[in-house]
C-alpha cells in the first residue's frame, strides 16, 4: 500500500507558461515532483550515516541508545515543504535528522539538492522572508533562527574561524565556581555535575553554517509567520513583524530583523495550544489550535476581534455523515478538535475567506471572515474521501483556484488510528476543478505506489501530531 | 500505616491548624514547606495562570487594594469592559521578585515601598505556600497599620508565563536573586537569564525600569552580565548608581541565599540593568 503524502505544494515555475504546473508531494522520506507535461522525478533522503551522538547526555540508559541508532538506519521523513515565491527553490525539513534542506527547482520541476543543514533542535515550522533570501526556522525548543536560503561560501569560512576561536577559549575554561564560592547545597550539587561533565569529551560541535538566533520562547513552537506593513510616514520603510505560536497558548508578535529582540505584543485568549496561524488577504490574523474556537485578531493592537466556533461545524459534519469512524469519547461536549491547517484564499470579493482542516476530520471548512462587522461565518463544508493531511492552492487565472488536498487513504475517515477496511485509490483530491482538467489526479498514485508500509509508525506523528500537543491533566508538579 | 504519623500527615495536620483563628497571627514554620530543590521549567506543571493580565484576579491577592466595583470614580487599572471588575485593583503591580524562594527580599522591601505593590513568583508549590502563609500572618499582626497589604506571592513558571501576568511596560523593577545556576551547557536554556528570555523581561518592564541580579556563582554572574549587555534593550548601571540604590543593599542582606552566603563568608556578585527606550523602527 502506498504511504500518503504528508505534504503537498503546487506551483507554476515557468512564468512564461500559465498553463503548466508542478506538484511537489512528500511521502515518507521521498519528495515526488510531477510536471503538467507528464515528467516525474523522485528525491529520497538518505539514511543517516552516523547515529546522532548526544555527548551532553552521558547518563542515557543503554536501552535508549539502541533505539536511537536503530531509528537512524531509516531514512528521515519529510515533515515540511515550502516553495519560494519565485518558485526557484524548495525548502524541505526532514524530521528525524532535524535537517533543513534546500533544493533548486527547475522549470520542469526537477529537484537539485543544494544544501542540508542539521539544526540543533527539530524544526517545527519554517517561513521565508526578505524576498525569500532568508529562512526563518522555528524549533521544538522554542527558538527561531534566521539562515540564508543559499549559504555563501564566505559565511561558512567565517563560521569555521569563529568555531576555532571558541574552541581555544573553551579549552582554557576553568570553572570559576569553587567550593569556596558555592555555599548552598543545591549549588554545590550543580557544581559537582559541572566538574563531572568536563571529563566528557564533547563531540557535538557548534553548527558549521551561518545561523542567527532571532528570538525564543520557553515552549515548543508550532507555527511562524512574517508580515510587512507600510511604515507610519509615507517615506518610511515598511515595518516587518514575526508572529510565533507555541504550545503554551501564546502568540507573540515581535519586530522583524534587525529588531527581532523587541516584543511588540501578545495575542492572548487561547486556553489550549495554538497550532496554526494565518494572515487573511486584508491582514487580520487568524489562529487555531486545541480550542473550540478560531480567533480573529487585530494583531497590531493585540486585540481579539472575534471568536468563530470550529467545533460546531465539526460536530455538524459528523452528524451529517454518521458513516464515519468517530473518535471514541463522544458525548458531544467531549469532542476535541485540533486545528491542523488554516489557509487564506485570495478572493476577488471584498471579504476574506479561509479554509480550515482539523486533525482526523475528513472535510474542509470554508469560512468567510468579516471581523470588522464581527459576522464571520461558516460558508461551506466540503466532505473529503479521507482525512486531509495537507492542502495546496494553485492559482489559475483571475481568482479561480484549484484546491489539492492530500488524503490519508490508509486510515478510516474520521479516525487517526484505525486502518481502512476498504482501500480507496485517492491519494490527492482535487476540488474547485474548473480550469485544470484531470491532469493532477491519478498520476501521483502511480508514482507513489511502490512504498513499503512498514514505516507508518514513524510517520504517525507527522500525520497526526497535533492533538498530542494537548496538555494532559495531572502533569508532574 | 500504624505507628508514628508520616511526614506528610504531620504536614497536613500542621497546615490544618493554621486555618484556626487563634493561629492567624502565627508565622509558618519552614520545615513543613521544604521541597526538592529543582523544578523543571520546561515541563507541564499543573499550573494555573490567567489567559492575559486583565484576566488576573489580583483583588484576591491584594484585598486592601480591590477596586470598588460600584464606585464609578474608582480608577480601575487595565480593565477592558468585558472583564470582571471585581478582580481588579486600584494600582498595577510594579515590583516582581522572580524565583522569590522563601520571600526574604519581599518582606524587607514591602515596608520600604509602602505605596507600591510587590509580587513574588515561585515555581515550587510548597515554598510559595510558605510565603503566602507568612504574608497572611504578617498582615494579621499588622492590622492596625495595614503593613504587608502591598505584597503577595503566587505560584508561576515565570520562564513561560510572565506575559500572562504583566502587561507591556507595567513593571518598574524585576529581581533575579541567586537564581539556580544550571552549570551544564545542555541546561543553559533552563537558566532564568538568556538572550531570548531577556526580551520578555524587556517587554514587561517600562523604559527606565531596572533588573537587579545577584549571585554567589561568578560564572553565572558573568553569564548574566554577558547576556544582558548583549541585549540592545538593556544597559548596565554604573558602580556608583548601583551602590546608591537601596534595593541593592536589601538584596545582599535580606534574601535567604544572601544570608547563607554571608554566614559562610562568600562573595556576592551584583549587576543591575536599565531597560532602555525602544529604538525607532528601521
Ligand atoms: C536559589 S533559589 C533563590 C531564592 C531567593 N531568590 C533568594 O535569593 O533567597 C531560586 C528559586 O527560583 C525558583 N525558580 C526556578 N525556576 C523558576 C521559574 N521558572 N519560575 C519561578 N520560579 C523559579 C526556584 O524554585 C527557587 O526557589
Amino acid at each position: 500500500m502506498a504511504v500518503p503524502f504528508q505534504c503537498v505544494q503546487a506551483c507554476r515555475p515557468d512564468p512564461q507558461d500559465h498553463s503548466s504546473w508542478v506538484l511537489l508531494a512528500a511521502s515518507g522520506p521521498r519528495i515526488y515532483s510531477c510536471h503538467s507535461s507528464g515528467a516525474t522525478s523522485v528525491w529520497s533522503s538518505q539514511k543517516i550515516s552516523e547515529p546522532p551522538v548526544h555527548a551532553d547526555e552521558p547518563q542515557e540508559p543503554p536501552g535508549k541508545k539502541v533505539k536511537l541508532s536503530k531509528q537512524a538506519e531509516e531514512p528521515p521523513n519529510v515533515s515540511k515543504l515550502v516553495v519560494t515565491s519565485d518558485y526557484q527553490h524548495l525548502v524541505a525539513v526532514t524530521a528525524e535528522d532535524k535537517c533543513l534542506r534546500v533544493f533548486r527547482l527547475d522549470l520542469t520541476g526537477r529537484l537539485e539538492p543544494l544544501s542540508e543543514r542539521p539544526m540543533p533542535k527539530r524544526p517545527c515550522a519554517v517561513t521565508l522572508i526578505e524576498n525569500d533570501a532568508t529562512i526563518l526556522c522555528a524549533d521544538k525548543f522554542g527558538d527561531v533562527y534566521a539562515l540564508p536560503l543559499v549559504p555563501s561560501p564566505t559565511d561558512a569560512d567565517d563560521i569555521f574561524v569563529a568555531a576555532q576561536e571558541k574552541k581555544e577559549t573553551s579549552a582554557s575554561f576553568v570553572p570559576t565556581a569553587t567550593p569556596l564560592t558555592v555555599h548552598s547545597g543545591r549549588n554545590r550539587k550543580a557544581l559537582e555535575d559541572q566538574l563531572k561533565q568536563k571529563l566528557q569529551p564533547k563531540t557535538k560541535g557548534p553548527l558549521k553554517f551561518k545561523h542567527d538566533l532571532l528570538l525564543g520562547h520557553v515552549s515548543m513552537l508550532t507555527d511562524i509567520l512574517y508580515a510587512e506593513i507600510a511604515g507610519e510616514k509615507a517615506e518610511a520603510k515598511p515595518r516587518t513583524y514575526i508572529f510565533t505560536a507555541d504550545r503554551d497558548e501564546h502568540i507573540r508578535i515581535s519586530r522583524g530583523p534587525p529588531q527581532s529582540h523587541i516584543i511588540e505584543g501578545f495575542c492572548q485568549g487561547h486556553r489550549e495550544f495554538v497550532s496554526k496561524l494565518c494572515l487573511t488577504g486584508s491582514g487580520d490574523l487568524i489562529s487555531g489550535g486545541g480550542d473550540d474556537d478560531l480567533i480573529v485578531w487585530d494583531w497590531l493592537n493585540s486585540r481579539m476581534l472575534e471568536k468563530i466556533s470550529i467545533k460546531q461545524p465539526v460536530l455538524d459534519f459528523f452528524k451529517a455523515h454518521p458513516q464515519h469512524a468517530r473518535p471514541p469519547q463522544e458525548s458531544e461536549g467531549d469532542l476535541k478538535v485540533a486545528v491542523s491547517g488554516i489557509w487564506a484564499i485570495p478572493s476577488s470579493s471584498s471579504r476574506d475567506s479561509v479554509l480550515v482542516t482539523c486533525e482526523g476530520v475528513p472535510a474542509l471548512f470554508l469560512f468567510k471572515i468579516d471581523s470588522e462587522k464581527k459576522v464571520s461565518s461558516l460558508q461551506q463544508t466540503l466532505p473529503l474521501v479521507g482525512n486531509p493531511l495537507d492542502l495546496t492552492l494553485l492559482e489559475s487565472g483571475q481568482s479561480t483556484e484549484v484546491i489539492i488536498v492530500s488524503i490519508d487513504h490508509t486510515r478510516e475517515p474520521g479516525s487517526t488510528t484505525m486502518l481502512r477496511q476498504k482501500e480507496v485509490n485517492v491519494i490527492l483530491e482535487q476540488l474547485n476543478d474548473q480550469a485544470q482538467g484531470d491532469g493532477l489526479l491519478g498520476r501521483e498514485v502511480e508514482v507513489a505506489n511502490a512504498e513499503n508500509p512498514g514505516k507508518q509508525a514513524a510517520l504517525q506523528d507527522i500525520f497526526y501530531g497535533i492533538e498530542n500537543l494537548r496538555k494532559r491533566a495531572g502533569a508532574e508538579d | 500505616m500504624p505507628g508514628a504519623p508520616s511526614k506528610r500527615q504531620k504536614r497536613e495536620q500542621y497546615k490544618e491548624s493554621l486555618g484556626k483563628d487563634d493561629q492567624s497571627g502565627a508565622l509558618p514554620k519552614k520545615k513543613f514547606y521544604r521541597q526538592r530543590a529543582h523544578a523543571n521549567p520546561f515541563s507541564d506543571h499543573s499550573l494555573t495562570y490567567p489567559k492575559s493580565p486583565s484576566d488576573m484576579d489580583w483583588a484576591s491577592y491584594y484585598p486592601a487594594y480591590a477596586a470598588k466595583v460600584d464606585e464609578s470614580e474608582a480608577t480601575v487599572t487595565q480593565a477592558p469592559k468585558e472583564e470582571d471588575a471585581s478582580k481588579q485593583i486600584t494600582r498595577p503591580v510594579e515590583i516582581a521578585d522572580i524565583g522569590c524562594g522563601y520571600g526574604g527580599l519581599l518582606f524587607a522591601l514591602a515596608p520600604k515601598f509602602p505605596d507600591t505593590l510587590l509580587v513574588g513568583m515561585e515555581i515550587r508549590i510548597s515554598v510559595c505556600e510558605f510565603v503566602q502563609e507568612k504574608i497572611r500572618a504578617l498582615r494579621h499582626q499588622n492590622l492596625a497599620t495595614g503593613a504587608y497589604q502591598n505584597v503577595t506571592c503566587l505560584r508561576a513558571n515565570t520562564m513561560k508565563f510572565l506575559p500572562n501576568f504583566f502587561a507591556k511596560a507595567q513593571l518598574a523593577k524585576i529581581f533575579l536573586c541567586f537564581p539556580d545556576p544550571h552549570f551544564k551547557a545542555r541546561k543553559h536554556k533552563a537558566r532564568i537569564v538568556s538572550t531570548t528570555l531577556n526580551s520578555e523581561y524587556a517587554y514587561v518592564l517600562k523604559p527606565g525600569g531596572i533588573v537587579y541580579t545577584i549571585t554567589d556563582v561568578e560564572d553565572l554572574h558573568n553569564w548574566m552580565v554577558e547576556h544582558f549587555v548583549a541585549h540592545p534593550s538593556f544597559k548596565r548601571l554604573g558602580e556608583e548608581e548601583q551602590e546608591q540604590d537601596v534595593c541593592v543593599e536589601v538584596m545582599r542582606t535580606e534574601t535567604e541565599e544572601g544570608k547563607k552566603v554571608g554566614r559562610n563568608g562568600g562573595q556576592k556578585f551584583v549587576a543591575c540593568f536599565r531597560r532602555m527606550e525602544d529604538p525607532p523602527w528601521p
